[in-house]
C-alpha cells in the first residue's frame, strides 16, 4: 500500500474544496495546495524512480473487486509535467486575473482539475479513468469559459458536448470490455485480452472517443476556438495537460493494455491521421492571424507528431531500440507541454499588454516585454525542434528509427512540419525586432513573466541537456 | 443534396448500430457468466450494509463515487461561474403554495428514510439528494428565489461537505495505516452513514443551486469579470 498515489489525488481535491468554502482566501490557499501537491508527486516520483512502479488497492479490496491505482515510468514523467505546469500556471494566475471575482472562481475549479488529472494518470480501472474524464472535461470547460465572452462561452460550450460525446463513446468501449471479460482492472485486462471483434470493436470505440478528447486531426475542430478564448492561465492548462492526459489515455491502450489486439495497419492509420494533423495543424498556425490561435493550431500538430511514433513502435520488436524510442515519445510529449504552456501564458501577457493578439501588430508590445519575447523564443525553439531542446532529441530518434523501419515516408512528414513550425515561430518573431526603443529592465512583471520564461527554459535546456534520467524513469518502469 | 447526405449518414449510423449489437451478441456469448456479481456478494458481510448497491458505490468502489461526488460539485462551480442567477417565478397561488406547504415536508422525510434504508434495501445518498433537490426546485417553482436553500456562505459549505468527509475519511484510514477508504469492518457500518449523509446534504444542496441557475444574489455585490 502506497499512501503517495491516494495524497497525489487527495490533496488537490482537499485544496479545491477550501478555495470553494472560503473564496476570499482561495488564492492563498490555492498556491499552498499547489506547492503541497508538486510535494506530493516529487514522492510519488521518488517511489518510481527507486521501485519501478508503484501500486495501491484502494478501499481494502483487490483488483478485480476494487479500484487500484498504479504509476509507472510513463505515468510518473507525465506527472511531473503536469506539476510543474501547474504551478507555474497558479503562480502566473495569482497575478493574472484583475477581477477578484475571476479569480475566486479559478482557484476551486482549477484546482478539481488538477485533482482529475492526477487521477487520470493513476487510474488502473477502465471505468475509472470515465469518472476522471468526465471532472476533467467539466472543469476545463467552465474553466475556459471564465472570461466570460459569448466567444468563450460558444467555443467551451461545444468543447463540453464534444467532450461528453467522446466520454460516452469511451464508456461503450468499456462496456463491452467487462461484457466480455467481467474486469475493468488494467493489469487483469492486458493478461486476458484477446485479439477478436469484440477487443476490436472496444479499442475502436475507446479510441476514438479519446481521439475526439485529444483533438487528433480530424476531430480537432474544436480546439482552435476553445483554447484560444480561454483565460492565457487556463489556455495552457488545457494545451499543455488536458489533450495530453486523453493522449496518454490512447498509449497505455495500444502499447499497455491492448498490446495484443493492435495490428500493423491499425497502428498505420493512426501515424497517417497523425501526418495530417502535422501537416494541416501547422499550416493553419502559419495562417492564423491571432497569437493564441497559432499556439492553439500549433497544439493539433503537436499531438499529430505523438501519433507518428505509433506505427514505429508497432514494427520494432521489444528491445533497446524499442525502449529509445519510447523515450523520445516521451520527451516529444514532456516538451510540447512545457514549451506550449510557457507559448500561452507569454502570449496571454503580450494580449494584456497590447489589448490584442493580432500578429501583424504585434511589434513595439513585445519589443517593450524582453523576457515575455525571450520566453516565445525558447518556446518556439522547443515547436521547431531546434537543438538543445527535449523536442530535437525526439526528433532525431524519430526519424532514425523511421529510416531503420523503412517507413521513410514519415520522414517528409516531419521535415514539412519543421519546416512549418519555424516559419510561424519567426514570423511572430520577427515583429520583435523593429526598431522601438528597448526598455532597459528585462523583466517587467516578475510574478506572471518568470513561471512563463521558467516552463519555456525548461523544455529547451532541462528536457533537452539532462534528458538521461527520462531512460532510468521509463526504463525502470518496464517502458510499456 | 441534402437528402441524398441525411440518407447517407442514417445508413452509416444504421451499419453502425447494427454492427455494435452483432459484436454485444458476440461478448455475451464470450461467457464472462456472472462477472462481479458472486464476488461482491461474498464480500457483502464485510462491508457492514447489507445492499449490495450500497456496497459496490460506498465500498467496493467509494473511490469511484467520491469522484463523481466532485463531478457534481464542479458542474455546480460551473454554473455559478457563469453569473448571477435570475430574480425567482411569481409568488405561487394558493392552491400551488399549499400543496408546497404539504409535499416539501413530506419530499425531506422522505429522503431522511432514503437515506437510512440505503444499508439493506435500495435507496441511499443519491436517491435522498435527489428528493432533497426536488423539494428546492418545488420551492422556487412557488416564488422561493432561494429554493428554500441558506445563505451563499452556507451554501459553499454545504455543497463541499459530500466530499470533504468522504475524502477525510480516506485520509484518517490512510493515516490508520488501513489504505485509503479501508473501512475497519467495526466502524464500516457508521462510516458508511456518515459519508452518505454528508453526501445526501450535498447533492440536495447542488441540485437545487443549480437549478437556481446562477449564483445567488448575496454574491453579486462583487460584480465585475476579468
Amino acid at each position: 500500500m502506497d499512501a503517495s498515489l491516494a495524497l497525489a489525488v487527495s490533496v488537490p481535491l482537499i485544496g479545491g474544496l477550501l478555495a470553494t468554502a472560503l473564496p476570499k482566501r482561495a488564492q492563498g490557499l490555492g498556491l499552498l495546495a499547489s506547492v503541497a501537491t508538486v510535494l506530493v508527486v516529487g514522492w510519488v516520483m521518488a517511489g518510481v524512480w527507486q521501485q519501478g512502479s508503484l501500486h495501491a488497492e484502494l478501499g481494502g479490496w483487490a483488483a478485480p473487486l476494487g479500484i487500484a491505482l498504479a504509476a509507472d515510468g510513463l505515468s510518473a514523467a507525465l506527472l511531473g509535467m503536469a506539476a510543474l505546469v501547474a504551478l507555474g500556471v497558479g503562480i502566473y494566475a495569482s497575478g493574472y486575473f484583475r477581477s477578484a471575482d475571476a479569480d475566486r472562481h479559478f482557484w476551486p475549479l482549477w484546482l478539481l482539475l488538477w485533482a482529475a488529472l492526477n487521477g487520470l494518470l493513476l487510474a488502473a480501472d477502465l471505468f475509472n479513468i470515465y469518472v476522471t474524464l468526465e471532472l476533467l472535461g467539466l472543469t476545463a470547460a467552465a474553466l475556459g469559459a471564465l472570461t466570460g465572452t459569448v466567444d468563450a462561452v460558444r467555443a467551451n460550450l461545444r468543447y463540453l458536448l464534444v467532450g461528453l460525446l467522446g466520454s460516452m463513446t469511451y464508456l461503450l468501449g468499456v462496456a463491452l470490455v467487462y461484457t466480455s471479460y467481467g474486469t475493468l482492472d488494467l493489469g487483469l485486462l492486458s493478461n486476458a485480452l484477446e485479439p477478436g471483434p469484440v477487443a476490436a470493436t472496444a479499442l475502436v470505440l475507446m479510441t476514438a472517443g479519446l481521439a475526439l478528447k485529444a483533438a487528433l486531426f480530424p476531430l480537432h475542430f474544436w480546439l482552435p476556438p476553445a483554447h484560444a478564448n480561454a483565460p492565457a492561465p487556463v489556455s495552457a492548462a488545457l494545451s499543455a495537460l488536458v489533450v495530453k492526459a486523453a493522449f496518454y489515455l490512447i498509449l497505455r491502450l495500444w502499447l499497455d493494455v491492448f498490446a495484443p489486439v493492435v495490428t500493423p495497419s491499425a497502428a498505420g492509420l493512426m501515424g497517417m491521421l497523425g501526418a495530417l494533423a502535422v501537416i494541416w495543424g501547422s499550416w493553419r498556425a502559419l495562417r492564423a492571424e491571432r497569437l493564441k490561435l497559432l499556439a492553439a493550431y500549433s497544439t493539433v500538430a503537436q499531438i499529430g507528431y505523438l501519433c507518428l511514433f505509433l506505427p514505429l513502435l508497432q514494427a520494432l520488436p521489444p528491445g533497446a531500440e524499442r525502449d529509445d524510442l519510447f523515450v523520445a515519445l516521451v520527451l516529444m510529449a514532456l516538451t510540447h507541454g512545457l514549451a506550449k504552456a510557457g507559448l500561452f501564458l507569454a502570449a496571454g501577457l503580450v494580449q494584456r499588454s497590447a489589448g490584442h493578439d493580432r500578429i501583424d501588430d504585434l511589434g513595439g508590445t513585445a519589443q517593450h516585454m524582453p523576457a515575455t519575447t525571450f520566453t516565445i523564443a525558447l518556446a518556439g525553439t522547443a515547436l521547431i525542434g531546434l537543438p538543445p531542446s527535449g523536442s530535437f532529441v525526439g526528433k532525431w530518434i524519430l526519424m532514425t528509427s523511421a529510416l531503420e523501419s523503412g517507413q521513410w515516408w514519415w520522414i517528409l512528414v516531419i521535415a514539412i512540419g519543421t519546416l512549418l513550425a519555424a516559419a510561424y515561430v519567426f514570423r511572430v518573431l520577427s515583429r520583435a525586432f523593429n526598431l522601438e526603443p528597448t526598455p532597459r529592465s528585462f523583466v517587467t512583471q516578475a510574478r506572471t513573466e518568470v513561471p512563463a520564461l521558467l516552463l519555456a527554459l525548461t523544455s529547451v535546456a532541462v528536457l533537452g541537456l539532462a534528458a538521461d534520467p527520462l531512460w532510468r524513469l521509463l526504463g525502470a518502469g518496464g517502458g510499456a | 443534396m441534402r437528402r441524398a447526405a441525411s440518407l447517407i449518414i442514417g445508413a452509416i449510423i444504421t451499419a453502425l448500430a447494427l454492427w455494435l449489437l452483432w459484436v454485444l451478441q458476440t461478448a455475451l456469448d464470450m461467457g464472462a457468466g456472472p462477472r462481479l456479481a458472486e464476488q461482491a456478494f461474498a464480500g457483502l458481510p464485510t462491508t457492514g450494509v447489507s445492499n449490495p448497491v450500497t456496497a459496490v458505490l460506498l465500498s467496493y468502489r467509494g473511490y469511484d463515487t467520491l469522484l463523481e461526488l466532485g463531478v457534481l460539485l464542479a458542474a455546480l462551480l460551473g454554473i455559478w461561474s457563469l453569473g448571477v442567477a435570475s430574480p425567482g417565478f411569481q409568488p405561487a397561488g394558493v392552491v400551488l403554495s399549499g400543496m408546497v406547504r404539504l409535499v416539501v415536508p413530506l419530499l425531506v422525510l422522505t429522503g431522511g428514510y432514503l437515506l437510512w434504508v440505503g444499508g439493506y434495501a435500495p435507496g441511499g445518498a443519491f436517491q435522498a439528494g435527489a428528493l432533497l433537490g426536488a423539494a428546492g426546485v418545488v420551492m422556487r417553482l412557488a416564488g422561493d428565489e432561494t429554493a428554500g436553500l441558506p445563505g451563499i456562505r452556507a451554501q459553499r459549505w454545504l455543497i463541499v461537505a459530500g466530499v470533504a468527509v468522504f475524502v477525510l475519511v480516506g485520509l484518517a484510514t490512510l493515516a490508520l495505516g488501513q489504505g485509503f477508504l479501508s473501512y475497519p469492518q467495526a466502524w464500516s457500518k457508521w462510516l458508511i452513514l456518515a459519508i452518505e449523509t454528508a453526501a445526501t446534504v450535498a447533492i440536495g444542496t447542488t441540485l437545487a443551486a443549480a437549478y437556481v441557475g446562477g449564483r445567488p444574489w448575496s454574491h453579486a455585490v462583487v460584480g465585475g469579470r476579468d
